[in-house]
């Protein structure tokens, strides 16, 4: 019996804490009907806030960080032009350092506070978050390129997916890079759903054009890759795909240069830094490395991409450059044109701008996204088109934007 | 043949930069009992010190600063953290060394951000070429390096009043400090000595066929682990036996990944564990480590 008496004592706190809970203001983070449009979370008279889940002190703090940047300035841009349906737009950035378990209660306490999601940044983070936010229909943008987000309605991807870069990869090899058919292509790639995903789209291709994957997995701990190169070469590769990060590209570009194996490297959009230009295998980078993007590169001449660079530059001078400018841009621009179809159909509510975001069928990012990106239809890549850059030491930040391209195995792909 | 040849090379000197990292966990194992696992991010301290210091005093200089600032980390994590635990467990010391691994790796990702730090060193991407076979520079350079190295150690450990007295140390702690030894200098000898290795370690793992200095590198360090579990948690020798077994094994299993194809994609990646279990299987010491080592 004594024992039962703590455990009584309890059970009623829980529930005293779960009914206090319960009974806080609905109104208290906005809601209800203000004038014809009906509104929801994150949404008072004269304010609109949405959330960015971002690593500000993890593994990818870095890269992260100029996004941050990035998504502030434009919105501040927006709101010094009149915002978003009478309203201003603010962000509430939350850090979750890399950690799921962290993200996933950073957004159950931010959910009723905010209208969308501009960013979940992080593979196995977004994993977390992307169900959540899916079962209360809160728009979720910025979670990457891997086709695994594609199957939740709310998931907004940033043009194409990586199985479609992969497949673009080996249709550009093969058409504009002399690769012969019945050669071997090498892939080198990341465990988990970033790798996998480019590893598929390069094998579907690899079927329709004639020629062979030779498959490599690492991980991001494997920085030397000495051994994988050579087993590439030994094998007779005609080129290699990289699905990795900016280290793993310079190994292998120096390794197989030092081997004397001159065959192109296409890695996918994250492998590019342009520090890797301050580095000794600058030299063996510049001879034939491509590199694959979903988003224009910092170097376009599209007024969309020059605007995010001109407002990037404005706000932090000295700020590492790099295709994370025009993503970020990108993504904001992709999250403000949901924000006013869900307004002009007045329902400024997370349903209503998840219900705008899957209207656009020819969304227009003046040159930031490949143009036509069509979030119709759940499940499908939002476009097939990347563009294809090349490293370089006189364009900006490193990559040098050769066309946009669409190949014939990248259109064939089929999700599922 | 050359290139079954060029793998085992490549194999054995990465193997033995894995080496230096695993005699450090050794030897602060031993000194100090306690199992380091913020080494990684010494490791990537030791470089960090390398490549910011080199642009204005030249690359020699810079290594010393290295190898000083993390023998320095080391000997502070000892004085200020280990030798104040109020619960000498190697549970509670290993759980600090977590907490300490994040907070460096935290910072040295915030100094590092999104730049790749190139570490300046001389060789740059310099290749040695012999009879079909080559190989990065670096890495020759690493293998001598970690080979002079280890008979420095074993000189000191066989040889020296102080190795003896580490020795003793660890053996048997209340004993040898009642034969006079002073364990707080043995311990600081320690983790100093770890530290070291640690820098040597990132200087070449940092250069090519590294691009250089990115927080990456910390998880490079925890390859080693394995290496140091095989080899006998308490045996430097061991450690170094270790390194050379994961680096070969990882190498040719990686080189001969299309034969190997059957055991699934990525297994180079799980070989060093598998090699580890086999080896504790039928050795639960480890390949030269003492029967009375503390496992956790």
């Amino acid at each position: 019996m004594r024992k039962t008496r703590p455990a009584l004592a309890a059970a009623a706190a829980c529930l005293f804490a779960v009914t206090a809970c319960s009974t806080t203001e609905p109104e208290a983070a906005g809601g209800g009907d203000s004038g014809d449009i009906e509104t929801g979370s994150g949404v008072t008279d004269d304010t609109i806030t949405i959330g960015v889940l971002t690593d500000l002190s993890g593994p990818f703090a870095a890269g992260a960080a100029v996004q941050v940047t990035q998504f502030q300035a434009f919105w501040d841009q927006v709101n010094a032009d009149g915002g978003v349906c009478d309203r201003d737009v603010e962000l509430q950035v939350q850090d979750h350092a890399y950690d799921p378990q962290k993200a996933v209660s950073l957004y159950r306490s931010m959910s009723s506070d905010i209208i969308a999601l501009q960013q979940v940044l992080g593979g196995p983070t977004s994993a977390a978050v992307l169900p959540l936010a899916d079962q209360d229909s809160m728009y979720a943008g910025g979670v990457g390129w891997a086709s695994t987000a594609l199957g939740y309605e709310s998931n907004q991807l940033p043009g194409a997916s990586y199985s479609i870069q992969g497949a673009n990869a080996v249709d550009y090899l093969v058409d504009e890079l002399g690769v012969a058919e019945g050669s071997s292509i090498g892939v080198v790639y990341f465990a988990g759903d970033y790798g996998a995903d480019v590893l598929a789209g390069a094998q579907h291709a690899a079927e329709e054009r004639g020629v062979e994957i030779i498959p490599q997995e690492i991980t991001p701990a494997t920085t030397d890759l000495s051994a994988q190169a050579s087993a590439l070469v030994q094998d007779g590769a005609s080129a290699v795909i990289l699905g990795a990060a900016p280290g793993q590209l310079a190994s292998l570009a120096g390794v197989l240069a030092s081997q004397g194996a001159d065959i192109p490297i296409v890695g996918m959009n994250p492998t590019f830094n342009p520090a890797l230009l301050d580095t000794p295998v600058a030299d063996a980078l510049l001879a034939d490395t491509y590199s694959i993007l979903s988003v224009a590169p910092y170097a376009s001449d599209e007024p969309g991409v020059r605007a995010a660079n001109e407002l990037y530059e404005a706000a932090d001078p000295d700020g590492a450059i790099g295709w994370e400018v025009p993503l970020a841009s990108g993504q904001a621009q992709l999250l403000r044109t949901a924000l006013e179809g869900a307004c002009e159909a007045g329902d400024l509510t997370p349903e209503g701008v998840v219900a705008a975001m899957r209207e656009g069928a020819d969304v227009d990012t003046e040159g930031l996204f490949p143009d036509g990106l069509d979030y119709s239809t759940v499940g499908e890549s939002p476009t097939r088109t990347v563009y294809v850059t090349k490293v370089s030491d006189t364009a900006e930040a490193g990559l040098e934007l050769l066309e946009t391209y669409e190949g014939p195995s990248a259109q064939s792909y089929t999700f599922g | 043949m050359s290139y079954f040849l060029t793998q085992v090379l490549n194999g054995l000197s990465f193997g033995l930069v894995l080496s230096l990292i695993a005699a450090g966990f050794a030897i602060v194992f031993t000194s100090t009992g306690v199992l380091n696992f913020a080494h990684g991010s010494v490791v990537l301290a030791g470089a960090y010190l390398v490549a910011v210091t080199q642009p204005t005093i030249g690359f020699w200089p810079a290594v010393l600063v290295g190898i000083l600032g993390a023998a320095l980390i080391g000997v502070l994590i000892n004085a200020l953290l280990v030798r104040n635990l109020a619960d000498p467990n190697p549970g509670t010391a290993a759980i600090l060394m977590l907490g300490v691994d994040i907070l460096l790796l935290t910072e040295l990702t915030r100094r590092i951000g999104n730049r790749v730090l190139p570490l300046g060193a001389p060789w740059g991407a310099d290749v040695v070429r012999f009879g079909g076979i080559s190989l990065p520079t670096g890495r020759v350079l690493a293998a001598v390096l970690a080979v002079v190295v280890f008979a420095g150690l074993w000189f000191m450990f066989s040889r020296t009043r102080v190795g003896i007295g580490m020795r003793a140390a660890a053996a048997d702690g209340p004993t040898a400090s009642l034969m006079g030894i002073r364990l707080s200098r043995t311990g600081a000898t320690g983790w100093a000595l770890a530290g070291v290795l640690a820098a040597l370690a990132g200087i070449f793992l940092t250069s090519f066929p590294s691009p250089g200095v990115v927080p990456s590198v910390a998880l490079s360090a925890f390859l080693a682990i394995p290496a140091w579990v095989l080899g006998g948690f308490d045996s430097v020798p061991g450690a170094v036996l270790g390194g050379l077994v994961i680096g070969l094994v990882t190498a040719l299993t990686v080189g001969y990944e299309r034969e190997l194809h059957f055991l699934g994609a990525g297994f180079g990646e799980v070989v060093p564990y598998l090699v580890m279990i086999i080896v504790l299987l039928v050795r639960p010491q480890g390949l030269l480590g003492s029967k009375e080592a503390v496992r956790v």
